[in-house]
């Protein structure tokens, strides 16, 4: 059973309209349990449409979404997954604790319950020390680590992330990817990750799915080999520049000899 | 103490800032001193003008613009003082200060009920409007449309409505008036109370959605809260405009418990006795403070723990 299978989907925004957007045509995905898949391609391509129909926030035109062979609405309602956002989207009104335990209240949890498992994961994303900090107090990066926190406090088998660290610094960034592999290995959580930097979808992903724009579809797909046991090293890897030549040709062959817009080369 | 984290990669550093509570300290100390500052400065540019100042009036560029000085127009800042000591009217009568404060308290409490009134209808209403699309639309013109009715005229009416509902309400006016202070309240609340529920920002709402977050928990959990900065100054213009709304109607309709009557009544007397006219000012100006340290102070319960901007 696939963590998750989209087929042949089709999003059309404002249809029969004169502002009509086929954001989306034609999109087969299956991503297997405990899998890292990376979305990569231009501003505009359907990224996040695609993350977005998955969480069931929007529905498809055509096609359909199955979650662990539930459909998409079904896996909503029992909170099947998490998201994150380039935004944290922290409450400044809570702290740090209390943020990571908003799902866990709408769920219905009792507060001794709530607790423990608001600081086992601040354990994990280890800011341990910062559980009454307000999230003004908290540097980007570690916001960031709440919202992933967040994210993952009801135990969801899937975690969908939207340019989670599009809005921090080269070196933090750097310093979130390895801490996320490592909560995935921790969690085995499947996670589906929208990103537009080349080397960020490399090291991170078993797979790389990238897309193309106008209208929105996936183009390639391409096959990371570098094993599950990647550190800081892997960055210097002959193998890990051979991946993100491949990617980087494949978002070319997408753009059709031009070169693509909005990609970070770095 | 507030903690402020420096970026990087370890993130481990915190720098401490203990000068912070020092500074905040200092600055409610001058907060507190500011008011009889204020009052000190006002006195003085009260007298000043009167040494100054023509005693029949004065023209400016052909504009009478000039007040008179005289004693009668602009008492002594200590007759007015000594004036709340002494007996309102006959010997055997209440001392005026003690008459200006019951006063000022009936109309506290009436503007109070305006506010808390207004508060809650206001509220109730940006929430239908936020919720249903089309509300918004149907009543919005209305709404603007209310606040230029001119309540003085409507107090009468209002008073005349109720004692023909209940003759038991008849007697009762200043229902007219918390109604009418209400009436007022209720606008900048809606507004802001809308402004505010409209602010959570897109992600925020599908987070929540992706929690399968039903609407009304939205609403607690995100919404509202998201409301409270924008509420916070709505509330201030709600409970100087209940105010406004009560003192009013009181002499619209003369309810003469209140201090609006106080006033009227205490200026008609005001060539026999100008002071006791400035006594009556002096309530409805303390109702107002009170009222705005009142609603200050729910402002401040309402936004702890935000971050520190302005
Ligand atoms: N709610 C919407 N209404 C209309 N058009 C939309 C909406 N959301 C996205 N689009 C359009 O769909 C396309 C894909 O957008 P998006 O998924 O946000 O791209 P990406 O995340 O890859 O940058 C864009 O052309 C965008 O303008
Ligand atoms: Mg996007």
């Amino acid at each position: 059973m696939s963590a998750v299978e989209v087929a042949q989907v089709s999003k059309v925004f404002n249809l029969g309209t004169a502002d009509q957007v086929d954001a989306l045509v034609d999109i087969d995905l299956t991503v297997e349990q405990g899998e890292f898949v990376s979305l990569i391609g231009p501003s505009g391509c359907g990224k996040s449409t695609l993350l977005r129909l998955i969480a069931d926030l929007i529905e498809p035109t055509s096609g359909t979404v199955l979650m662990n062979a539930k459909p998409a609405h079904q896996a909503r309602l029992d909170q099947d997954y998490g998201m994150a956002f380039q935004q944290s989207g922290l409450f400044e009104w809570r702290n740090v604790q209390k943020n990571i335990e908003l799902p866990l209240e709408l769920k219905g949890w009792d507060k001794p319950t709530r607790r423990a498992r608001s600081l086992e994961m601040l354990e994990l994303v280890k800011l341990g020390q910062f559980a009454k900090h307000m999230p003004w107090q908290l540097s980007g990066g570690m916001q960031q680590r709440v919202a992933i926190a967040r994210s993952l406090a009801a135990n969801p088998p899937l975690l969908l992330m939207d340019e989670p660290f599009g809005a921090l610094d080269e070196m933090t960034r750097e310093h979130m990817q390895t801490e996320l592999l490592r909560i995935r290995k921790e969690t085995g959580t499947t996670i589906i990750f929208v990103t537009h930097s080349i080397p960020e979808a490399v090291y991170l992903s078993d797979r790389v799915v990238v897309m193309s724009p106008r209208p929105g579809r996936i183009t390639a797909v391409v096959d990371v080999v570098l094993g599950s046991d990647r550190t800081e090293d892997t960055r210097e890897d002959e193998q890990f520049y051979d991946r993100i030549t491949e990617v980087r040709e494949a978002l070319r062959g997408a753009e059709m000899g031009s070169a693509p817009l909005g990609i970070e080369d770095r | 103490m507030t903690v402020v984290l420096g970026a990087g990669v370890d993130e481990s550093v915190i720098s401490v800032l203990p000068a912070r509570g020092a500074q905040r300290k200092r600055r409610r100390g001058l907060r507190v001193l500011m008011f009889p500052i204020t009052f000190a400065i006002v006195a003085a540019l009260w007298e000043g003008y009167k040494v100054v100042g023509p005693q029949n009036g004065g023209k400016i560029l052909g504009w009478k613009l000039l007040p008179r000085a005289g004693s009668r127009e602009m008492p002594h800042v200590w007759d007015m003082v000594s004036r709340l000591t002494r007996p309102e009217n006959g010997p055997n009568s209440q001392t005026i200060g003690i008459v200006v404060a019951k006063a000022a308290f009936y109309s506290f409490r009436v503007a109070l009920l305006a506010f808390v009134l207004g508060v809650v209808i206001g509220m109730v209403l940006a929430i239908l409007m936020t919720r249903f699309k089309f509300f918004e639309r149907a009543l919005m013109p209305y709404l603007v449309i209310s606040q230029t009715v001119p309540i003085v005229g409507i107090a009468p009416v209002l008073v005349f409505i109720l004692a023909a509902w209940s003759r038991n309400l008849g007697d009762q006016k200043w229902i007219a008036a918390s109604l009418l202070g209400a009436f007022l309240a209720f606008f900048p609340i809606t507004i802001g109370g809308l402004r505010g529920l409209k602010s959570a920002s897109p992600e925020s709402i599908e987070l929540m959605d992706s929690y399968a977050a039903s609407w009304w928990m939205t609403l607690v959990k995100l919404r509202l809260p998201s409301a409270a900065p924008y509420l916070a100054p709505a509330m201030r213009v709600a409970g100087a405009a209940a105010v406004v709304g009560v003192v009013v109607s009181e002499i619209s309709v003369k309810i003469n418990q209140g201090i609006g009557e106080l006033v009227a009544l205490y200026g008609q007397q005001a060539t026999n006795d100008p002071a006791k006219l400035f006594t009556a000012v002096f309530g409805a100006a303390i109702l107002g403070l009170v009222m705005s340290a009142l609603v200050a102070s729910m402002e401040k319960l309402m936004l702890r723990s935000r971050p520190v901007t302005a």
